[in-house]
């Protein structure tokens, strides 16, 4: 096998590292810290040419790195949920001045309570801040996703900040093997960043995020964000073109798994996916003719490639790591309204709500969502939100409970 | 329905006297709704305030486009573009100037549309106040009558408003009687409706795609400050009397927007292009050598450009 053995966190160092970024402001949390320990390091050693700077928070820390980027510089900086909402006022500013840096997320499930393994509630809430999003399903595609993530925000058609995803626990501390780019080839991937609205001369300053009052001027420069960032798919499909020729590795904004004669498809993202495509292998070896679609860009958010993967199936499962209380899953909301339009929609949408505080997904559980799916196909009705937890799962509660005083046993 | 547009500057009272002719409309039993609009809230600065006024529901918000009466406050602002003062104004609209000229003077310096009355609320409050301060309750007697509100209903808003604002009963009294003064005082022009403009789909303009040089919230230009002259904000000017001055500079420190300068001899020179008028150099001279005076149309050192 190639490449060599190396966790997500380390990933996504290698990626801030070959991406050469001129300055990296920090602030630990965790799963994230290895990230950061390992920026630190090389930029001491002098392995790195950039300037890293511990701040006092994440708020600082965003702060820091959209001022960094706007004078010009290459930034990268991490976080991770609690510490990502702490930043969130920020990345609004960050998305509006047009700086265009890469944002590291490692998903962690928010408090309270608290814990420490993954679920998406946090990245989706940046899902409206004007940042792209790209969720990566393994430590190779944190890695080249870091790449493609400065490639596409640079962009002149784009110039908007990106948030490249991890899965806290299973990719972050994960190690698997990670083929190294090129150094010479991401050079020529990634060129040197001169952004024309970008850039600090003392003798002649400019005022970024000005204010703007009436709504007239403010419309026109969020229409802008919206108009570069629906350019981002069409900047994308040109990176991955030229991340495959250099690299040989292609990622485009969706990924099909076994689709071509699917009638019922299972959607998720990141980590986990790995578990469904697993599943899916599971339940065709049963006879089910199912598939997977994993969403990988997130925002902008890939209509056309949705509709065209899901056209035509006869029942949908939406697998959402997250749980908006009150409404349900986001990205089922997200692919019911973007199927809507959609002739040959699927006859049936389901909503399960799995994976939350980094719960296991079962295989018994991935057998479940494949036979309520076929049913509500069969049925032409959709369900949900199915809010997965298992009756031994339970059991277990009970017994904390019961531990925690809430229960007399 | 009865569209009333208030323009003034900020810490005259248009908002309190849009509140005060929409709690007069409230309590003679109409249907009232009145808001403010600002920027960040800075002294001298436009404002503007709107009160609405129905015996049906009322199911408009936010700005008033085309006023029945449009209140100004201060007569500078309308030859200040970005006051606004003059938008969406016909034939029938009714215009009241916060002025000592009449009408016709008034006319023969400004070339205003509509139906214009006037009456000097700056200088009946002087006399009357024996101090420059907030006109509230005065705009709002003068709109009162001039969409025909009772007098009683005028007496009551102001007490509740001005209550609300935590002014002492004594104040809230002498405001009710120098307002209904300036309510008997002002020559009334009867409001008309008019036919407003004919209504048709607005023509969408598709956005598209700009670089970020230009579609970027980004101001490059160079130092501009000095081309936005602010000297029309003022009600009052800052003017010195040299033989009182001790030159401390303490005008010179005090001054928020850096427009008095010092001569060899330590006197302060104002510039008034740029002077907005706040007074706090007057209210920290030591030697009370720095005096308010009023401005007055037709005689103002700062014209608009």
């Amino acid at each position: 096998m190639a490449g060599e053995m190396m966790t997500g966190n380390l990933a996504a160092a290698w990626g801030a590292r070959l991406a050469d970024v001129d300055y990296i402001p920090a602030f630990p949390i965790t799963p994230q810290t290895e990230i950061v320990e390992a920026l630190a390091k090389w930029c001491e050693s002098g392995a790195m040419a950039a300037r890293f700077v511990t701040m006092d928070s994440e708020h600082s820390m965003m702060t820091a790195a959209g001022a960094a980027e706007v004078t010009g510089a290459r930034v990268f900086t991490a976080t991770s949920s609690q510490g990502l909402l702490y930043a969130f006022e920020v990345l609004y500013s960050v998305s509006g001045w047009r700086a265009p840096l890469v944002l590291v997320n490692v998903s962690r499930a928010l408090a309270a309570p608290i814990t420490l393994e993954p679920d998406h509630n946090d990245v989706l809430a940046a899902r409206d801040s004007g940042f792209l999003q790209i969720h990566a399903e393994t430590c190779q595609e944190v890695l080249d996703s870091i790449l493609m993530a400065y490639r596409i925000a640079e962009d002149e058609r784009v110039m908007l900040p990106a948030i490249v995803n991890l899965d806290g626990f299973y990719l972050s501390f994960t190690r698997e093997p990670v083929i190294m780019p090129d150094p010479e080839r991401v050079k020529l991937f990634l060129p040197p960043f001169h952004p024309a609205h970008l850039g600090f001369t003392a003798s002649a300053p400019h005022a970024l995020g000005v204010a703007v009052l009436g709504g007239v001027p403010y419309t026109y420069f969020r229409h802008q964000m919206h108009l570069a960032a629906m350019n981002a798919l069409e900047v994308h499909r040109e990176a991955a073109a030229a991340f495959e020729r250099l690299f040989g590795r292609r990622y485009d904004v969706i990924e099909g798994y076994r689709l071509d004669d699917a009638e019922d498809v299972l959607v998720m993202t990141n980590a986990f996916a790995s578990k469904g495509k697993a599943a899916v292998d599971a339940a065709r070896a049963q006879g089910r003719r199912v598939g997977l679609l994993r969403l990988r860009v997130i925002r902008p958010w890939p209509a056309d490639a949705i509709r065209q993967a899901l056209q035509g199936r006869r029942a949908v499962a939406i697998l959402d790591q997250n749980l908006a209380p009150g409404q349900g899953g986001i990205l089922f909301q997200e692919i019911a309204a973007c199927l809507y339009h959609e002739a040959l929609r699927p006859r049936a949408l389901c909503s399960f709500i799995g994976g939350l505080g980094g719960k296991n997904l079962s295989e018994g559980e991935f057998r479940a969502i494949f036979e309520q799916t076929a049913q509500a196909g069969v049925q032409g009705k959709g369900i949900g939100p199915v809010l997965l937890y298992t009756e031994a799962e339970h059991r277990e509660m009970v017994q904390l409970q019961v531990l925690a005083g809430a229960l007399k046993s | 329905m009865q569209a009333v547009r208030f323009h003034g500057r900020g810490g005259q009272g248009v908002k309190t006297a849009s509140r005060i002719l929409g709690a007069a409309a409230f309590l003679e039993g109409f249907r009232a709704q009145d808001s403010p609009i600002y920027g960040a809230e800075r002294r001298g600065a436009p404002v503007s305030a709107f009160t609405r006024i129905a015996k049906e529901p009322i199911r408009e918000r936010g700005l008033i486009a085309h006023p029945n009466l449009v209140v100004v406050a201060d007569a500078s602002l309308i030859q200040d573009p970005a006051a606004r003062v003059l938008d969406g104004i016909d034939d029938c609209t009714v215009l009241f100037v916060n002025s000592p000229l009449n009408p016709d003077q008034l006319r023969a310096q400004t070339s205003l549309p509509g139906r214009l009355t006037t009456l000097d609320l700056t200088g009946i409050a002087l006399q009357q106040f024996g101090k420059r301060g907030a006109i509230s309750a005065l705009l709002g007697a003068v709109a009162g009558r001039l969409v025909g509100l009772r007098q009683e209903s005028i007496r009551e808003a102001i007490a509740r408003e001005l209550g609300d604002l935590g002014l002492a009963a004594s104040a809230i009294e002498r405001n009710q009687k120098v307002a209904l003064q300036c309510y008997d005082a002002v020559p009334v022009m009867t409001i008309e409706k008019g036919a407003g403009p004919a209504l048709v789909a607005a023509h969408l303009h598709v956005p598209t795609y700009e670089p970020p040089t230009r579609g970027s919230a980004r101001i490059s230009a160079s130092a501009n400050s000095v081309l936005r002259e602010t000297g029309g904000w003022r009600t009052f000017r800052p003017v010195l009397v040299p033989d009182k001055c001790n030159g401390c500079w303490l005008c010179f420190a005090f001054c928020p927007d850096g427009v008095i300068s010092m001569t060899k001899d330590d006197k302060p020179v104002i510039d008034y292009d740029h002077c907005k008028g706040c007074q706090i150099c007057v209210h920290e001279c030591p030697t009370e050598a720095l005096v308010a005076e009023r401005e007055k149309e037709g005689g103002v050192a700062w014209r608009a450009k």
